[in-house]
């Protein structure tokens, strides 16, 4: 019922509002106003939490500077960090930000249905935008159009305990690199050590997630398009089947999968931060700012490459500024010039980048954490230098993942309906860690004719 | 306000001679009743004006917050939106969608799944502990507090705790526990077969505080006469809970039932937080799926078209349950 009345609620509020809506797009797309004179005020995510008051302050200095830079522009920044269930419904009542800062799995499904705001004019009008690296610019054009300027962009690699892996006399230095290694050193460190060898995450669409990210570690793909552009599920074939038996064969055979394989991402960061994991697959730029904030030892976090099935790719995506679809046009040019300031400039302008560092490290904040760059690998190596003296990661803990991030073709996620197919392959690979006698054949043709209808659905 | 009935009585005497035969004393009475009310009806008007006037607030807060969205709500049944377009008519569209999902009829089979279990495990054991508790002599408060503790901690924490508690291996809390009787270890939540009695079981213990009060009160309205007659007639402690206890409880029992059912179809807590469906959607709910349809796939139409759905399935049930058990209630 609650959720009823809520969804209803969400109506109740958009009929009237639509109306006005409307009439405001259309009168403004008329008449574009003149860039840079009046005032405009705009809300924008990605202020830092308030717990972490020195971020905070950057943060506002930032902002303070920005507003003085550009007087006809104000900002209100918010700490509430993205939330889809609650998206939709602000978006509804008029009061979402007109700046949103998404993590990694939402821009396909936002662009599609239409919530976030096509900028490429105001985008082209930046300094730096075609510098940005094509290869991760890829996941935020669609049909020509840009949608998104990205934050940080990420790969998968793997994760692992360094500890754990010279306990089980394997060298931390020497992360595996194809999934028979894998499988090996798992079932070393589950017999040597007792832990789980290698960690699994399957629910809230990781399960998907993660059989996408391995499926093209083999040359596969979850969907592909025709010539007449009609979109088809095609990972009911060997590639995806070599993942599943490899799973099955961990999970049953070696038992270096662990008992609890029915979890999220957050759930397996805290394993392996409680030092319960060996390894597992993700982006680990991401993931060790968390695992610090959680008590995590720096010493103990290694970052090695996507293991591979013989294609030399990885999945990829971006943390994402994305602007509200309901902007008008002089909102859309001062968040594309925020994310300019605060996004962009820390990594081209190398002054900005040494001041953030300095105030960062000067907090505890993890500072020169290795990441995909969203520039060109030149830009990247020159803000490398600018931050040197305030990096305080443990760099060579990242190198074999850094060395492979040049190596590796970057694979997007689905183009369409990423969401519902992976919440689709969930079920598939529950399947196989939960039920020894698992049927693979009739589980892959099973969740094949699902994903179908659900790309055939999209299509209509 | 009184008015004297043998002054009404006399005034009506001619008339009422005129028709003796025909009148009985009943149908005098009547009409007496009815120019009564004839002569107080503009009192009568003002009180059901101040009346609805009182009730206003209630009817508008109902009204703006649940009426019109539910009427809201069955529109957007009819209609797809992305809530920055103008929602589009499209007709069956949703409904065609549900019906094509091969999840529906799994999710419904769960959430039948859940019912049965719940009601099974749900309904005796809260009547038992109540039957239990108002038989102690000593400790009963310390009893009903204990018996309603699990009500007061947040249901999110309850359920996560739970989770830790359902840990597979040997190390997990409850796994641990049936060591000591040579059961186990349990894969709980981690098996397709055992995922929905484990949360079927958490759904119960969260629950039956309520339950247990409830029950606790009402047994407390049951004469003690009645059970001092049964024992006079040599019952025995079953014999009086089956002739005296249960009969005596049955409206409290046909109520808590009809909401334990539609509480137990609409559970959406601890799958969703436990298990989010899995493993291999063995305990994918209705609920579950609505809310993956509109805040996972932003699908809002399909998502309230199967909550209008499933409030008709429940409208229904309940008015079977309600015919069902009719004669039995208002015995």
């Amino acid at each position: 019922m609650h959720r009823r009345t809520r969804s209803a609620l969400a109506a109740l509020v958009v009929l009237p509002l639509l109306a006005g809506t409307v009439a405001c797009t259309s009168g403004s797309s008329d008449a574009p106003t003149e860039a840079g004179d009046e005032p405009v005020t705009i809300t924008i995510m990605g202020k830092p939490a308030a717990t972490n008051t020195a971020a905070v302050e950057l943060f506002e200095r930032q902002v303070a500077e920005f507003e003085e830079a550009n007087p006809n522009i104000t900002i209100e920044a918010s700490d509430v960090p993205w939330d889809a269930k609650t998206f939709a419904t602000r978006l509804a009542g008029g009061n979402a930000p007109t700046l949103l800062r998404v993590p990694l799995t939402e821009p396909p499904a936002l662009i599609e249905r239409g919530q976030v705001a096509d900028i490429s004019d105001v985008a082209a009008e930046l300094e730096s935008f075609d510098d940005l690296n094509p290869r991760v610019m890829q996941f935020l054009e669609r049909d020509g159009a840009v949608y998104g300027i990205p934050e940080k962009s990420y790969a998968f690699g793997l994760v692992y305990n360094r500890d754990l892996f010279e306990q089980a006399g394997l060298d931390p230095d020497s992360p595996p690199e194809t999934w028979d290694e894998v499988r090996e050193y798992a079932a070393q460190i589950a017999e040597t050590t007792g832990k789980t060898g290698f960690g699994e995450i399957t629910t809230n669409n990781s399960g998907g997630w993660h059989l996408t990210g391995y499926d093209y570690t083999h040359g596969g793909r979850i969907i592909e398009q025709d010539a007449s552009g009609n979109w088809t599920a095609a990972f009911n074939d060997d590639d995806a089947r070599e993942v599943l038996e490899l799973w099955k064969a961990m999970r049953w055979e070696d038992d270096s999968l662990g008992d609890n394989v029915l979890g999220k991402q957050e759930d397996l960061v805290a394993e392996f931060t409680a030092g319960n994991v060996g390894m597992w697959v993700s982006a680990p730029p991401d993931v060790y700012p968390n695992y610090i904030a959680a008590g995590g030892d720096p010493d103990a976090f290694g970052a090695g490459p996507m293991p591979q099935g013989g294609a030399d790719s990885t999945l990829a995506g971006a943390t994402v500024l994305m602007v509200n679809a309901q902007a008008t046009e002089a909102e859309k040019e001062a968040a594309v010039k925020w994310i300019d300031w605060r996004a962009l400039r820390p990594n081209y302008d190398l002054e900005v980048a040494a001041e953030t560092a300095e105030a960062s490290a000067a907090d505890g904040l993890p500072v020169g954490v290795p990441v995909a760059p969203i520039f060109s690998d030149e830009a990247y190596a020159a803000y490398r230098d600018a931050i040197d003296e305030f990096v305080n990661v443990p760099v060579d803990n990242f190198a074999p993942y850094v060395a492979s991030l040049g190596a590796f073709e970057y694979v997007p996620e689905p183009e369409v309906a990423s969401q519902e197919i992976y919440a689709a392959l969930d079920p598939l690979v529950q399947a196989v860690l939960t039920d020894p006698n698992a049927d693979i054949d009739a589980l892959l043709a099973d969740a094949e004719s699902r994903v179908n209808a659900i790309l055939a659905q999209h299509a209509s | 306000m009184t008015i004297a009935p043998e002054r009404l009585g006399g005034a009506d005497l001619d008339r009422t001679a005129q028709a003796a035969a025909a009148e009985t004393a009943a149908e005098r009475e009547r009409q007496r009743q009815r120019r009564r009310r004839g002569r107080r009806s503009p009192q009568r008007r003002r009180a059901a004006i101040a009346a609805l006037l009182f009730l206003l607030p209630a009817l508008v807060t109902f009204g703006y917050f649940a009426w019109w969205p539910i009427l809201q709500s069955t529109v957007l049944a009819f209609q797809q939106t992305n809530l920055v377009d103008p929602a589009e008519w499209v007709g069956l569209r949703n409904f065609e969608v549900l019906f094509a999902d091969p999840l529906l009829p799994k999710a419904a089979l769960n959430t039948l799944w859940f019912t049965v279990l719940s009601l099974a495990i749900g309904l005796p054991v809260p009547l038992l502990c109540a039957v239990l508790l108002s038989e102690l002599r000593r400790g009963g408060t310390l009893a009903r507090v204990l018996a309603y503790l699990p009500v007061v901690i947040p249901p999110v924490v309850a359920v996560l705790l739970w989770k830790v508690f359902y840990s597979p291996g040997e190390t997990g809390v409850v796994n641990s526990l049936l060591a000591l009787v040579g059961i186990g270890p349990l894969p709980w939540l981690q098996s397709p077969e055992l995922a929905m009695p484990s949360l079927v079981i958490v759904a119960t213990w969260s629950g039956a505080g309520t339950a247990i009060l409830i029950y606790l009160a009402a047994l407390a309205g049951v004469s003690t006469e009645l059970y001092e007659a049964a024992e006079l007639d040599g019952a025995s402690v079953w014999q009086r809970v089956r002739y005296v206890t249960l009969p005596q409880l049955r409206g409290v029992i046909l109520v808590l039932l009809l909401l334990q059912i539609i509480g137990a179809i609409q559970v959406f807590t601890e799958p969703y937080v436990m298990t989010d469906g899995g493993p291999a959607n063995a305990t994918v709910t209705i609920l579950l799926m609505i809310y993956r349809y509109a805040f996972l796939f932003g699908d809002y139409g399909v998502a309230t078209a199967l909550s209008v759905l499933l409030a008709v399935v429940l409208i229904i049930v309940s008015a079977i349950y309600l015919r069902l058990t009719r004669s039995w209630s208002s015995r």
